[in-house]
């Protein structure tokens, strides 16, 4: 399964890209940086703080950080591709290994958006008069950029950003449209996946998709004359969700505590005065009526009579009395954005996303220290922070010992769909990507996109599940919130139909496994390596190996029952399902 | 004071029960727990459960259970004139009670249900459903002055959903570990024929239902799930149908791995078990509401508690819920809906009880993140705290008040903010009640609800039940 002969031993150095590098590196040096990672506690550290094994920080605030020589084997750059994109393909797999990590994520970068999920509505005639009241074709457009898009990090970070910063299909009320709505929510975040944080909270703060989600599109000032006062809502969970959390953190993300206690970031009184900024917006109908969605994709715009402007205190902070509405929105998100929380709040979070669910405080510090300084002064530059993420000694070296019985993190199940549709190709010959709403855990995903129940997520990055071995080791699993008996059954029910007939009219082309499949070990390798990074071993192997080998074979018809069993089992199976 | 540390009670726990089976010495608090558990069996020789229907978002107290007497009715309508029911929209659904529930300063009030509680109007008339007044999460009673002043520990991250969810849960915020309808069961799951299923969750995950050894069991509204691969052989091999059942059910020493397998091995043994079970116990014939989750899930937990007897069930835990209380706008759109399904579901839940003979076995109560602010935001409300709350079911002693009628006043003795209001009742006092009804004992009541020490002897039973 390890293709040695064709690996390539890479180092390099964050944030300076790319790698420079190739082979030729000594036997000390690997010695060197193999006794290195076994220092580490990694992502299954629990409480205490891992020695940090970069190096010293030449001068400041950006401590350079070392990238471990790595091997880069099929498994290793499978694995890679587990964390950094939608799903490995054998084609990703090769364009890995031969750029090397960094590069990859560069060319990535660089690659042109596909066709937004609303001109893809339009494309379809969503638009018509008919459609208004629906949620007609939103799945099928979410859907068709996670299973098929090729810019596959910038589908990841846009299915990331869009898990922190959550509006919900459920929630885009008051105005029809809803599938325009959220599809223009999802382009947003897209547009925004390799920008930069603060642009991103900008931009969705007076976006008309957050504004009917968080309730404060038409919201108005205090009325003396009835005693209404502003809607709070969205005051409170853009400081609670998307940006400093609820409790002061070190850079580390671990709290800050005073004789022991946690400090609460904020008060009632905060919220009640941040709730004054965010009054005043209301859709941009520019002179239009609702009859078109066209007003749901662009900012709204201030009604100054619903605008309060006297001064707004919060977070220690006074915005002045007299500012119109998108000046005092500019101040109170700069406020908001320069406080020490969001940079730990923020990275630990896409850490937790992408590779483990427990990442060492010392990882979150390196990541956070990103954020807060790209090295040329700019915060929130999410390239640099996604190059922290990924490239970081933490992620790209899995734990030995100890602290390898518990990192990693479970791979959410519209990833694990993703993960099998992209490696395997499918494809919706109608360009109809019929796979709906998936969110029946008993008979499909128990998750589906831009259906989230709240703006909590589908899960919550401090979930523990109760009464588990997990909760005893004081860890957290954030994707066990969706993780029950009814969930657990039904997934593997629903990837059984998957993989076999397909959804709607989204087959997978199996060419690449035919020519395996009479040889059940060949069979088996190439699904493990592609799906599950290599991580089934060797018990499982020969359990499932004298599985398939059981199955008749010899026919076309027999080699594909032998295909439809090993990927059902191999995206069944628990290595699999937790991503190490 | 410090909110008790739930995380360490049960890391405790872990170490005593640790220490028991390594050194095979007494662990007081581990043996004493079996002990409790044994006892209990021992006499539980009827059936009870207990039934929560948590509303999720917060529900809007204010138009929930509205204050009807005239002075209190314009007090009220004053709050919140963009979102009050008009007095005559209120006259049918007017409660009557036995005995006329005061206020703090012994004034006498009256209330009514909003208008689309009406299923519920009956039960109340018929002794079965009480109401408690301002109850909400506290860690011991609290004045407002004390609330102002800071002076006592007051419940982690108040007015945050999530955490607040969990605080009524669990006593802790998100997090915990362990709930009080979890740890209800602990006591009584040894008297159960199939300890699986003493804590059963029609609903997703909530912490409520997990005890320190009592597991939540996650049911569908259509049952248990079968897996297909268990069912037939997979793709033709039985071989394959073999080693999936083996894959997805083995221990692993990974800890999600393990986590993971153990979650479908329960799945997979329960549904062997469930299947025939349920296909065995007696219909239910009462009619529930179409279109209503709260109502398949209800009605779930009706069947679960038909096969009660053939799985071996003395005491059992349901947690069901319903999504969308978070009314900061549309309130007036979105929340009679809302309650309509509330309504429609309960109501047909005590009917089925009552179908099946097991109405004063069967107790339900609703909880909520928390209640809502009373002035309005231009059409809707804001996260508050105390609210109120229903218990029904045949063993309810109904048609009454509990708890202290809030003043109804901005900046009053009960407001902490905009018609916030200060508990009066806690959580705690709450579900002493209900776990006191269901058989716990006072020194067990201490140990489920770790706050409850801060409460008179005298006040921890609100003598609901």
């Amino acid at each position: 399964m390890i293709d040695t002969e064709t690996s390539d031993i890479r180092a390099c150095t964050m944030p300076q890209p790319p790698c420079t590098s190739g082979a030729g590196i000594d036997n000390a040096t690997l010695t060197a940086a193999i006794a290195a990672t076994l220092a580490l506690t990694a992502c299954g550290g629990g409480g205490t703080a891992a020695p940090d094994t970069t190096a010293p920080p030449s001068s400041g605030v950006t401590p350079p950080i070392t990238i471990l020589p790595e091997v880069l084997t099929d498994a290793t750059v499978s694995r890679f591709l587990a964390q950094a994109s939608m799903g490995a393909t054998r084609g990703e797999m090769a364009r890995v290994k031969t750029m090397g990590y960094a590069a990859w994520i560069d060319a990535q970068f660089a690659m042109a958006p596909t066709t937004t999920r609303w001109d893809w509505l339009v494309s379809k005639g969503f638009d018509a008069a008919a459609n208004k009241n629906s949620e007609n074709g939103f799945d099928a457009c979410a859907w068709r950029k996670i299973l098929s898009s090729p810019d596959t990090l910038r589908q990841r970070m846009t299915f990331v950003l869009a898990e922190i910063t959550v509006a919900a299909i459920d929630g885009l009320v008051g105005s029809g449209w809803k599938a325009f709505s959220a599809a223009a929510y999802l382009d947003l975040i897209e547009a925004n996946a390799f920008g930069n944080y603060r642009t991103l909270l900008g931009q969705l703060s007076v976006s008309a998709p957050m504004g009917q989600f968080l309730t404060y599109r038409g919201n108005v000032k205090f009325n003396p004359a009835i005693g209404t006062l502003p809607d709070e809502n969205y005051a409170r969970e853009l400081m609670q969700l998307f940006s400093i959390g609820l409790v002061e953190l070190n850079r580390d993300g671990t709290p800050r505590l005073v004789n022991g206690v946690a400090q609460e970031t904020y008060t009632l009184d905060d919220i009640t005065g941040l709730a004054r900024i965010f009054t005043g917006w209301n859709f941009d109908l520019a002179g239009q009526t609702t009859a078109t969605p066209d007003f749901l994709r662009r900012p709204m715009i201030q009604i100054a009579a619903n605008h309060e402007t006297g001064a707004s205190t919060f977070l220690g902070s006074t915005v002045p009395a007299g500012l119109n509405g998108t000046d005092s929105l500019k101040r109170a998100l700069d406020t908001i954005f320069a406080h020490p929380n969001v940079a730990p709040f923020i990275s630990r979070q896409l850490i937790q996303k992408l590779v483990c669910s427990n990442p060492s405080p010392a990882y979150v510090a390196r990541v956070a220290t990103v954020f807060q300084n790209d090295g040329a002064g700019v915060a929130g530059n999410l390239q640099a922070v996604i190059k922290a993420v990924l490239l970081d000694a933490e992620a790209r070296q899995p734990p030995t010992g100890s602290a390898a019985a518990s990192y990693g993190k479970l791979r959410e199940p519209i990833l694990r769909l993703s993960a099998w549709a992209r490696a395997f190709t499918a494809t919706s010959p109608s360009d109809a990507w019929n796979v709906g709403n998936t969110s029946d855990p008993a008979t499909r995903l128990g998750q589906s996109p831009g259906r989230s129940p709240s703006v909590f997520n589908f899960f919550r990055p401090g979930y523990v599940p109760p009464n588990s071995a997990i909760a005893a080791a004081a860890l957290v699993a954030p994707e066990f919130q969706l993780t029950h008996e009814s969930s657990v059954v039904g997934y593997v029910n629903y990837m059984q139909r998957a993989v076999s007939t397909g959804i709607g009219d989204i087959k997978a082309d199996y060419s690449s496994l035919l020519p395996l499949a009479d040889n059940a070990a060949a069979l088996f390798d190439e699904i493990n390596l592609v799906l599950a990074a290599g991580q089934i071993g060797a018990d499982n192997r020969t359990l499932l190996v004298n599985a398939i080998g059981a199955m008749p074979a010899g026919t076309d018809a027999a080699r594909l029952n032998r295909i439809y069993a090993a990927l059902t089992l191999v995206l069944a199976a628990p290595e699999f399902l937790i991503l190490k | 004071m410090s909110n008790p540390p739930i995380d360490a009670s049960r890391r405790a726990f872990l170490q005593r029960a640790s220490a028991l089976s390594i050194a095979g010495v007494a662990a007081p608090w581990a043996l004493n727990l079996a002990a409790i558990a044994e006892a209990s069996a021992a006499t539980a020789t009827d059936y009870k459960a207990l039934v929560c229907v948590f509303l999720y978002g917060g529900n809007d107290y204010g138009n929930t259970v509205i204050p009807y007497d005239q002075a209190n009715y314009t007090a009220y309508f004053n709050l919140r004139p963009t979102l009050a029911y008009s007095r005559d929209q209120l006259t049918g659904t007017v409660l009557v009670p036995t005995a006329v529930p005061l206020d703090a300063t012994g004034g006498s009030r009256q209330f009514a249900l909003a208008p689309e509680l009406a299923p519920l109007l009956p039960i109340f008339n018929a002794g079965k459903l009480g109401v408690l007044l301002n109850v909400g999460t506290l860690i011991q009673p609290t004045t407002k002055a004390q609330y102002t002043n800071k002076s006592v520990p007051l419940p982690p991250k108040l007015f945050s959903h999530n955490d607040q969810q969990s605080v009524w849960q669990s006593s802790a915020p998100e997090g915990a570990a362990s709930g009080w309808g979890g740890r209800m069961g602990d006591l009584f799951q040894a008297g159960n024929g199939n300890a699986t299923f003493t804590c059963v969750n029609v609903s997703g995950n909530a912490v409520f239902l997990s005890g320190n050894s009592a597991v939540q069991y996650q049911i569908s509204t259509n049952g248990s799930v079968p897996l297909n691969a268990a069912q037939a052989p997979l793709f033709g091999s039985a071989a394959c149908s073999a080693a999936m059942q083996v894959l997805v059910t083995q221990p692993r020493s990974h800890l999600l791995e393990s986590e993971y397998t153990r979650v479908s091995k329960r799945a997979i043994d329960a549904n062997a078990i469930l299947t025939t079970s349920l296909a065995g116990a007696p219909a239910i014939t009462t009619a529930f509401p179409a279109g209503n989750s709260l109502g398949d899930q209800l009605k779930m937990v009706a069947r679960m508690i038909s096969s009660a007897g053939s799985l071996g069930a003395k005491r059992q835990v349901f947690f069901v819920s319903l999504n969308g209380f978070d009314t900061h706008d549309g309130l007036l759109s979105v929340h009679p809906g809302l309650l309509t399904k509330v309504a429609d579901a309960m109501s047909a839940f005590y009917a089925a009880t009552v179908e099946l003979g097991v109405a004063d076995k069967v107790t339900t109560f609703t909880a909520s993140d928390f209640g809502r602010t009373l002035s309005g935001n231009n059409d809707g409300s804001d996260h508050g705290w105390g609210s109120m709350h229903f218990m029904m079911g045949g063993a309810v002693k109904g048609q009454k008040f509990y708890g202290v009628a809030p003043a109804v006043a901005s900046n009053g003795p009960d407001d902490v903010g905009q018609g916030r209001l200060l508990p009066t009742t806690s959580v705690d006092q709450y579900a002493a009640t209900l776990g006191k009804w269901l058989g716990a004992s006072d020194t067990d009541l201490l140990s489920l609800l770790p706050n409850l020490r801060n409460y008179n002897l005298s006040t921890r039973n609100l003598g609901f039940v």
